[in-house]
């Protein structure tokens, strides 16, 4: 009987943490502030590529812009959502580590979050999936918006893009955010300051990553993080990236990558002082 | 002599402060009391030039906190623990304070022999205990030998001994011609170090003078802090 | 302070002013040096610009010029004089280091130009150390790869521009946290800017031009624009100076700390 009650326990402790977390997030300004990054950036760039495009198309110059499909105006600008990612990953967890009162002796948040829930793996847990949640409603309400309003822009003058494809990519994409928003999750476990995961996730999810730099010494920099899961949503319109791993491959290196990650950060923070 | 006469302070329609008037003398210990949120940090931060008042002034000898040659020679200050940054040692916070304020190298050790840190200079301030903070914001407020001290709850997280030591020092400063503006909760501490009072209250004063005068009629300086701040309804 | 000033007065009020900004500056580097997350950046800037350098020079297949190599991997340097820039700043409200800061220098512009000549000295010793590193780590890759050009005149003026950019990119991440008093937004912001959103719009617009990063490398990179040149680049990039620093000390005046 007491068996049974325990072991019914456990998803509960992970629900009842989950919530906890979801509400955390949801009052914190920071990650409001990323979530408003994930979906106001890709759109204002995408309005900008997009006007870029049908301005290009009518003074009949198309070769000033490098590509003219609507969808490709949307996932050009992918890359600023993948920064709200990386702030909503950062911050879920360097706001635990804030002092409040930064002098000596001031209370961080951490050590009120476990002591309520004092499992830390519950609570890695929890605020992985908040991140994951909270990454994919931006996706899920940024990139069909970003390819209505390219289309739009655009409208008749587009080279049409095929559904299919379109929607492969902005799940490719959805996962990038997400994936990227892990890392960002676990790194910062690690460091617990925010300021060295943000500046090698925003340099590597630019269109200028280090990786990229990288890949011209060695091939087997394409299995770098970034690079692996850029063919998720990025055409290779002008075929630069030949080496570049395939989309389903990219992918699941990328998620070895994210995993690994989280589970080194698992057992560093099991393991160590709060 | 600090003075402080009709200060007012508004963020957008909340009143913080509303015609605060006082003085804290050469030659004595000036506690100032009110419960939190009564506007005591307020007004500490005016008279210290960190924030600007609506209305009314804060005076060092006759002069606002921002137009003195050299501050921290003429008020040592210590509001909310250490303030300093916390990946820092202790010996750098206090190197450039003394730079900034232009008080020579040596006292540095003086300083933080006085208020027993002197095994600590190299200890970053984040790895500091909530009284080892404390005891460095009070090393940075005597770093320029100042003629007047105003201190925000400088008792707060000292252990007995350091209180002790405290009560001391201030009565040591105020003995010799110092000025001593302090603001606190600790009633039993209060009545023991200061020779005068002031009660402030939802933002205004309602209490000043000798600490005799602002009890009699009540048992203890508690029972009178209650029924002037009416705190206790 | 009324009285008419004469000659030897106003001598006086000059070296006195002379004198307390001296003193602030110095205060400022003690700060800056007390740092721990400063240094490093230094440090780990200096590191990354040879590690690239060498990266680029032994990999690049057309790369003959370290000075080449090195204004391209400015890109990427440009991190440490930003972060130098917002840490300077974002370290005083972390925490209420601000008000002991205040108490010891009331006087705002003071202690604001104090801060951004201290930021200057530690960001140019940093960028000519990390230039010239580069430069050095370039050329002997290229020459242990026999890809060394024929001794050609070497041009300082790149160099000397990438190190006058990295400076003044940093100059704006300074002004942008004084006027954020934060070290996460405006972190966040610059390395956007200047390595997602710059790159991503000149692809696509040409407006991308004014973007402060994209007219202030043409210091380094003096011919790859149409509209803009070296020295109106530069005017571009100080004007972005100059509108978000007077932002920053109206604010930093006016406000309470």
């Amino acid at each position: 009987m007491t068996r049974l009650r325990a072991d019914r326990r456990r998803p509960m402790t992970l629900l009842r943490a989950v919530v906890a977390e979801l509400r955390k997030t949801a009052t914190l300004p920071a990650s409001a502030a990323a979530t408003a990054v994930a979906v106001l950036g890709p759109l204002g760039i995408t309005v900008l590529n997009a006007f870029s495009v049908r301005n290009a198309i009518r003074s009949g110059q198309p070769g000033l812009v490098a590509y003219t499909s609507p969808a490709e105006a949307a996932f050009s600008a992918a890359p600023l959502g993948t920064i709200g990612a990386i702030i909503l990953g950062v911050v879920v967890i360097s706001s635990e580590f804030t002092a409040n009162s930064p002098d000596a002796g001031g209370g961080r948040q951490i050590t009120a979050t476990l002591a309520a829930t004092p499992r830390r793996l519950v609570v890695l847990a929890a605020k992985a999936v908040a991140v994951v949640l909270n990454v994919l409603a931006a996706a899920a309400i940024t990139l069909p918006a970003c390819l209505f309003v390219a289309d739009f822009v655009i409208g008749d003058l587009a080279t049409p893009d095929d559904l299919g494809p379109t929607a492969a990519r902005a799940a490719g994409a959805a996962l990038y955010w997400t994936l990227t928003a892990l890392m960002a999750l676990a790194i910062t476990v690690l460091t617990r300051s925010g300021v060295i995961p943000l500046i090698v996730l925003i340099v590597n999810s630019s269109l200028v990553s280090v990786s990229m730099v990288l890949t011209h010494v060695t091939t087997l920099a394409y299995y770098l993080p970034d690079a692996a899961g850029m063919r998720l949503f990025a055409d290779d319109p002008l075929g630069e990236f030949e080496h570049a791993l395939a989309p389903l491959t990219g992918g699941l290196v990328m998620a070895a990558w994210a995993l690994g990650f989280l589970a080194v950060s698992s057992a560093v923070f099991t393991r160590r002082d709060a | 002599m600090l003075s402080i006469s009709g200060l007012t302070k508004r963020h957008g329609p909340r009143t913080v402060l509303s015609d605060v008037t006082f003085q804290a003398r050469p030659g004595r210990v000036t506690g100032f009391l009110g419960p939190n949120g009564a506007g005591k940090s307020s007004t500490l931060r005016i008279l210290l030039g960190l924030d600007r008042p609506t209305a009314g002034t804060a005076l060092i000898d006759g002069r606002p906190y921002r137009k003195l040659p050299d501050p921290i020679r003429a008020v040592g200050s210590m509001l909310d623990g250490s303030g300093a940054h916390r990946s820092r040692t202790a010996r750098n916070h206090l190197a450039w304070v003394a730079r900034a304020g232009g008080v020579p190298k040596r006292r540095i050790d003086e300083v933080l022999d006085q208020v027993g840190l002197a095994g600590a200079g190299r200890t970053r301030v984040g790895k500091f205990s909530l009284g080892m903070g404390q005891r460095l914001g009070l090393a940075a407020a005597l770093l320029g030998e100042p003629a007047a001290l105003v201190l925000d709850e400088p008792v707060n997280g000292l252990d007995p001994e350091g209180i002790r030591w405290i009560r001391g020092l201030l009565r040591g400063h105020a003995d010799a011609g110092g000025t001593v503006l302090l603001s606190s909760h600790l009633m039993s501490e209060v009545a023991e170090i200061t020779d005068d009072l002031v009660i402030i209250a939802g933002g205004r004063i309602v209490a000043t003078g000798p600490l005799t005068e602002v009890i009699a009629g009540h048992a203890t300086l508690e029972e009178a802090f209650f029924a002037l701040t009416g705190a206790d309804r | 302070m009324t009285t008419k000033p004469t000659r030897t007065a106003a001598v006086r009020l000059a070296r006195t002013a002379a004198v307390r900004l001296a003193r602030t500056t110095a205060a400022e580097l003690v700060k800056l040096r007390g740092l721990p997350a400063i240094l490093g950046t230094a440090l780990g800037t200096v590191v990354t610009g040879a590690f690239l350098a060498v990266a680029l020079a032994s990999s690049a297949p057309t790369a003959t010029d370290a000075t080449d190599v090195v204004t391209h991997t400015v890109l990427f340097l440009q991190i440490g004089p930003i972060l130098i820039g917002v840490l300077a700043v974002a370290t005083e409200y972390a925490g209420r280091q601000i008000a002991t800061t205040l108490t010891a220098t009331p006087n705002r512009r003071l202690l604001l130009a104090g801060k951004a000549a201290a930021y200057l000295i530690v960001a140019t010793a940093t960028s000519v150390t990390t230039i010239v590193a580069g430069l050095a780590a370039a050329q002997l890759t290229l020459i242990a790869r026999d890809r060394a050009a024929e001794a050609r005149e070497f041009d300082p003026w790149p160099a000397a521009g990438a190190v006058t950019y990295l400076v003044l990119i940093g100059v704006l991440a300074l002004a942008l946290a004084t006027l954020l008093r934060s070290l996460i937004p405006p972190l966040v912001g610059m390395l956007t800017v200047v390595l997602v959103v710059s790159p991503l719009l000149s692809g696509y617009t040409e407006h991308a031009r004014w973007l402060p990063d994209r007219a202030g490398g043409l210091l380094y990179l003096p011919t790859t624009d149409p509209v803009l040149g070296a020295r109106t680049g530069t005017i571009v990039l100080l004007t972005w100076i100059a509108l978000t620093g007077s932002a920053a000390i109206a604010a930093f005046r006016s406000r309470d700390a």
